[in-house]
């Protein structure tokens, strides 16, 4: 290093950059917790760490100044000069030159002190007040103390005309330095001789520059470009100009254009036009039109092109014009002018009378014109058009119209059938024969209505048909057919012929039943609300609802009329209440007084019935599909119970039909499992009954158990549960079975009591995907950890559930009858059809058609272990065929199965259900009291035994000897099913085979049938 | 029970609500007696003498229900508030406030060791509240009914709702179970009968239902009075119940 230094030459001084820094920073410190603490902000330097002060600014750079680099003040900016004029008012600052001079400037000055610029102060001076404002305010304001310290004449301050301006500016001053007076234009020079004589000069002087001397402008030319102008006048002194300035040239704004915008700075000609309009504005009608040509150009299209001048020695010419505005500027200027009051109509007016006037310079308005608007005559309407439409369909009285009228006939003494006649030909007046068709058929057999078909009173009702159907033809066709003479006028009828509106009256009124005397009145009443409609659609639409309307209405005086159940009146009565509340809506009263000593299922059956038979009314009414409902309505009034076979009625299958269903169980009752908290047991001084049970499962799991619990409910409108439970119980039963087998006791084993509802097939379907997913995978993952194929298929199963459902919700009709508390294995536990879907994959192919042949194998199933064909298959399996074969049990032979067509799992399932289930249920409940109570509580941790158990055994379980008997059963029922396209009736037509072999009730409750067979069968892999 | 012994005139009116009474209770042994109404109080009475004993105020909305513990020593109370209120009788201080309710709270009862205070809600929830412990949470949630439980009954081991939905459902402890009773009809309020076996329901079709509680069976129906919407009437159940 020193060598190093030592060759090298130095010159300068060396920075010292450390002590700099250090030094300054220890400064910037210093200052930066002492006396800079003190100044105000805006005072302190900004500096960087090390003490420099900083640079600011955008890209220059600079230091902060003033205050906050602005040049305002803490309080704002406010000019020196201000004195808030609070403290001292109006109080005058006198303003030295000091004051604007910079400190150092005034520095410096002081330094030098001239004293005689010391006391100069500065003000304005009134030397260069060119207008003289300031000095006339002054003076005013001299004048006005001056009056005041002297008393005047004339009391009040001065006015200002008279107190005139004590100096002149400096303009008028030069002026009158020129020779001007006041008074005097400014440039009028005529009067001055000295001008004169100068203009004199000039002019020869401009004589020699150019001969041209001849430009004389018109004085009122407008002026088409100030410059111009401007320099026009210095240079033609002849300008001829008003005597006298007028000291104000008052020309108010009046329109609404910006200020300084001259809408006719390039049409001067309009100016002139619109202050001649003004003018004319002022006297109404008739106006003056001035002539576009009249304009003081003369130019022919009136336009002088903008932007070039004309010079003052110029003449306008052609290449003056502007070629290229718009033909029609001058329109613009019209539009310009709306601020006018007199409105644009009479401006157009105006415009199309100039034009006609050949307003257009060069154009002629032209003698004739060949444009002619082409016309075309209407179409020619056909003479024998009639102006009315006719609407197809029941009203259409058609040609009885033509048959001439049958004899008046006195009524029959007959007061009731007088008015059902009556009724009745109305309402074929109306609605056409079909009706009356109907109404035959239907009422075959009641005497009442044997006029229909020529027996007593026919006549009557012939005659009364006619006039009705005149009446209506009369009403509907406006053809001025006079009505029969025999017709009374009833006020109604009048006041159709005479156009009256009838009176709204509500249609409410006639489906209440009304007294007999009414309803003639009545009948004429709708019909007259019909025939106000008659000729909108609407009427059309109308017609079933008022048809069925009336109907009950009429049921209320001839229960014979719609008479459904004729052979029971206390049933007919009930019949015509539920007609009632179906129709009428509002809160439902339960079941009146007769049908509380009837069983529910009688009930809930009765209930169907009624539905039906009110939709076959309704549509007979209707008139549509007269035929196979008529028939279906005769089937009910003959039969009254009921074979639903597979026409309109399916359609019935809505909630409310469900619901009513449901509504004649009142009351009933269900059992759920209810879990107290510990500490709710404890304040109730009460033993958990969960004690020692783990709690709850977590959010899903507790949803499936209390599904679980739903199980037991005898709801049929809880469709979707139900679904759901088919699914959950396997967790909770399940267990039970494995239990029994394992332990191979005969333990009494409480089923599960499963009374299965109809399922709504669309909620199972849109609600399988997540209950699908918690609870199918679940248990296959619980009980068949190992097995991976499985739970492969469990994946493909989920993709076939959709069908699965499908198929799965018809087979939902049928229950599990009850269990028999010997039997344990014979539980009717479900095992989740996914399990059994499962156990099939599992074994034979992974089809995914294996949902659907899983079931009917299940059911299959179901028969082999009860039924006599299959006991090979179970023979092969052991002891659980023994536990479960039982084929005497008396509560399987208990109910019927009754399986119906009916495609869809709608209303009819739960009507069966229910009359089994009743049986059922009335046979069954002490078993199910007994599992409520006894099993329940346990069954989590069998359960959980159970798939531990179970996990021992799939593993050999594999290895089944039933498979090729099971798959055999696939096979079929895969075929089965390839044959019935939509309504797997294979699998029903099976299941109705077992039926008839089997204890019917089994097949019945095929579902839970399926879950039990289900777990059999993994039962036998077991084994 | 004849006819005559039935109370046929009016013993004593007790005037002092500003508003609607909404609910009316005696206490255990029938000395006093409760009301509470629209104007946000509770009023203690004494019925037989028609006085007038205290007022307590602080519910922010209508009290729907009070009920005084069997020692007479605390009161509970619902309302319009969404709130449970615990007051203590003598100094007419709120001792504790329940809230969890996601709506109106339609009635609310002690069980027998006032240890435990379950409420019904418009919330379709009953939600049973520990008076010994300081929490304010609830220490049961049943919510299986499916509309607003309207009235609650307790027993020694049993929840009894009435709801809307047409439903009694009886909760029993002892056994970890669920009745449901379902009616079909609204359920507005409901009351045990003396001897605990039945339970009587007005329902919203201005009938009184009375069912048997072990079977479920519906033991008779009262259709005399006419209210669309009948009000609580606990003492005219506790007549009925004891002509029974």
């Amino acid at each position: 290093m020193d060598s190093d230094e030592e060759d090298y030459v130095f010159f300068g001084t060396p920075i010292e950059r450390e002590e700099e820094i250090t030094s300054r920073r220890k400064k910037s410190q210093a200052e930066a917790s002492g006396h800079l603490r003190t100044l105000v902000p805006w005072k302190q330097e900004v500096r960087d760490e090390e003490g420099r002060r900083r640079l600011h600014g955008a890209f220059t750079g600079g230091f902060s100044a003033g205050y906050y680099n602005t040049v305002g003040s803490k309080e704002g900016w406010t000019p020196q000069t201000f004195t808030s004029s609070r403290k001292n008012r109006a109080e005058v600052k006198q303003q030295n030159f000091l004051n604007f001079l910079d400190d150092d400037e005034r520095a410096e000055y002081s330094f030098c002190s001239h004293s005689e610029l010391e006391g100069k102060s500065l003000g304005t001076s009134s030397q260069f007040d060119t207008f003289g404002f300031t000095a006339a305010e002054f003076a005013r304001k001299q004048a006005e103390k001056e009056q005041l310290q002297r008393p005047s004449a004339i009391p009040g301050p001065v006015p200002d005309e008279l107190v005139l301006p004590a100096t002149e500016s400096i303009g008028v001053k030069l002026l009158l330095k020129m020779g001007w007076r006041p008074g005097r234009s400014i440039k009028d020079s005529h009067t001055d001789s000295l001008y004169d004589a100068r203009r004199e000069a000039r002019k020869a002087l401009l004589a020699f520059s150019s001969d041209d001397a001849k430009t004389h402008l018109p004085d009122s030319e407008p002026v088409e470009s100030p410059h111009e102008s401007f320099l026009e006048h210095p240079v033609n002194d002849d300008v001829q100009s008003s005597q006298s300035t007028p000291v104000y040239v008052l020309n108010p704004k009046q329109d609404l254009h910006g200020l300084g915008f001259d809408p006719f700075k390039n049409a001067p000609e309009f100016r002139e036009k619109k202050r001649s309009r003004l003018s004319d504005s002022k006297e109404p009608g008739y106006r003056k039109t001035l002539l576009i040509k009249d304009s003081l150009f003369g130019f022919k299209s009136g336009k002088a092109a903008p932007g070039f001048g004309i010079g003052a020695l110029e003449e306008y010419d052609a290449e003056d014009e502007d070629v290229y505005a718009p033909d029609f500027n001058f329109e613009d200027t019209y539009v310009q002018e709306d601020e006018e009051p007199s409105g644009p109509s009479k401006d157009s007016r105006k415009k199309l009378l100039g034009r006609e006037q050949g307003a257009l310079p060069g154009f002629i308005v032209a003698s004739k014109s060949d444009y002619q608007l082409e016309r075309f005559d209407p179409p020619v309407v056909p003479k024998d058009f009639v102006p009315h439409h006719r609407f197809p369909g029941p009203l259409e009285a058609g040609s009885q119209l033509l048959v001439p009228p049958p004899p008046e006939v006195p009524p029959p003494e007959d007061n009731n059938l007088k008015i059902l006649i009556e009724g009745v030909a109305t309402l074929v007046g109306r609605c056409g024969k079909l009706f009356e068709d109907l109404s035959r058929e239907k009422n075959q057999s009641n005497p009442l209505f044997s006029f229909l078909d020529g027996g007593k009173g026919h006549d009557y009702y012939a005659r009364k048909l006619w006039e009705m159907q005149q009446k209506h033809s009369d009403q509907t066709k406006l053809d001025g057919k006079s009505s029969p003479t025999v017709q009374k006028m009833t006020a109604e009828s009048r006041g159709q012929l005479l156009g009256e509106r009838p009176l709204e009256r509500s249609s409410r009124d006639s489906s209440s039943s009304i007294a007999s005397e009414n309803v003639v009145h009545l009948q004429f009443n709708l019909s007259d609300t019909f025939t106000a409609s008659a000729s909108s659609v609407s009427c059309i639409l109308s017609v079933p609802i008022i048809l069925f309307k009336l109907i009950t209405s009429l049921l209320g005086i001839f229960p014979e009329v719609a008479k459904p159940f004729k052979d029971d009146p206390a049933r007919q009565e009930r019949f015509e209440q539920f007609l009632k509340e179906k129709y009428q809506g509002g809160l439902r009263t339960t079941d009146s007084g007769g049908a509380t000593n009837m069983s529910e299922a009688a009930r809930a059956r009765e209930r169907l019935d009624f539905e039906a038979a009110a939709e076959a009314i309704q549509k007979g009414k209707s008139g549509e599909e007269s035929l196979l409902t008529t028939q279906q309505f005769v089937g009910f009034s003959a039969a009254g119970g009921l074979q639903f076979t597979s026409g309109g009625t399916e359609q019935v299958k809505d909630v409310q039909a469900e619901d009513l269903t449901a509504k004649k169980m009142y009351p009933r009752r269900e059992e759920f499992q209810w879990r107290p908290s510990p500490i709710l047991c404890k304040r109730f001084d009460l033993i958990d009954p969960y004690m020692g049970k783990p709690p709850p499962a977590p959010r899903m799991r507790s949803k499936v158990d209390s599904l679980i619990f739903m199980s037991d409910s005898i709801e049929p409108t809880k469709s979707k549960q139900s679904v759901k439970n088919l699914y959950s119980v396997p967790q909770s039963d399940a267990p039970e079975v494995s239990k029994g087998v394992a332990d191979k006791d005969t333990e009494v084993e409480v089923e599960v009591e499963n009374v299965e509802r109809p399922v709504d097939l669309y909620k199972a379907i849109f609600s399988d995907d997540s209950d699908d997913e918690a609870e199918t995978v679940n248990p296959n993952k619980v009980e068949y950890p190992e097995k991976k194929i499985e739970v492969a298929n469990t994946a493909l199963n989920h993709l076939i559930a959709g069908d699965f459902l499908e198929s799965l919700g018809k087979e939902l009709g049928l229950e599990v009858p009850p269990e028999l508390p010997y039997s344990t294995s014979k539980a009717r536990t479900h095992a989740p059809e996914k399990e059994a879907a499962d156990a099939n994959a599992g074994k034979a192919s992974i089809l995914p058609a294996e949902k659907k042949p899983s079931m009917s194998n299940v059911v299959s199933g179901t028969s082999i272990d009860q039924g006599v064909p299959d006991q090979r298959g179970a023979a092969q399996e052991g002891e659980t065929l023994k536990n479960e074969s039982t084929p005497g049990n008396p509560f399987n032979s208990g109910g019927k199965y009754t399986d119906t067509e009916t495609g869809l799992s709608g209303y009819k399932p739960g009507k069966v259900n229910w009359e089994k289930t009743k049986e059922n249920v009335k046979s069954k409940s002490p078993s199910r009291r007994h599992r409520n109570w006894g099993s329940d509580s346990s069954e989590d941790e069998r359960s959980r035994k159970r798939s531990r158990r179970q996990r021992y055994r799939s593993s050999d379980s594999y290895s089944d000897s039933s498979g090729d008997h099971r798959d055999r059963h696939h096979s079929r029922s895969r075929r089965r099913k390839k044959e019935s396209s939509r309504e797997k009736s294979s699998s029903r037509r099976k299941h109705h085979e077992h039926s008839g072999r089997d204890s019917p009730s089994r097949s019945r409750y095929s579902t839970e049938k399926e879950h039990s067979e289900g777990k059999k069968e993994k039962k036998k892999w077991r084994d | 029970m004849s006819i005559s012994d039935l109370p046929r005139k009016e013993a004593t009116v007790l005037k002092g609500h500003e508003g609607a009474v909404l609910a009316a209770r005696f206490n255990g042994d029938g000395n006093y007696c409760l009301s509470c109404g629209k104007d946000r109080t509770i009023r203690l009475w004494n019925p037989h003498r028609g006085i007038h004993i205290k007022t307590y105020k602080s519910h922010g909305r209508e009290v729907r229900d009070v009920h005084v513990t069997p020692d007479n020593s605390k009161l509970i109370s619902c309302g319009g508030d969404r709130q449970l209120f615990y007051w203590d009788v003598s100094t007419g201080r709120v001792i504790r406030k329940f809230r969890g309710h996601d709506s109106e709270v339609n009635a609310v009862k002690f069980n027998e060791y006032a240890s435990v205070v379950v409420s019904a809600g418009y919330d379709r929830s009953l939600r049973a509240w520990d008076c010994r412990s300081h929490s304010t949470e609830p220490i049961q949630i049943i919510d299986s009914f499916l509309d607003s439980v309207m009235s609650v009954c307790l027993t020694k081991t049993e929840i009894i709702g009435g709801s809307v939905d047409g439903t009694v459902r009886t909760f029993d402890i002892r056994i970890g179970r669920e009745l449901s009773d379902n009616l079909g009809q609204p359920v507005n309020c409901i009351s045990l009968s003396n001897d605990g076996n039945c339970v009587l329901a007005s329902c919203l079709d201005s009938t009184l239902r009375l069912l048997d509680r072990s079977s479920g069976e519906l033991l008779q129906e009262y259709k005399g009075h006419i209210c669309k919407v009948s009000m609580r009437m606990p003492l005219f159940w506790l007549l009925t119940a004891a002509h029974i």
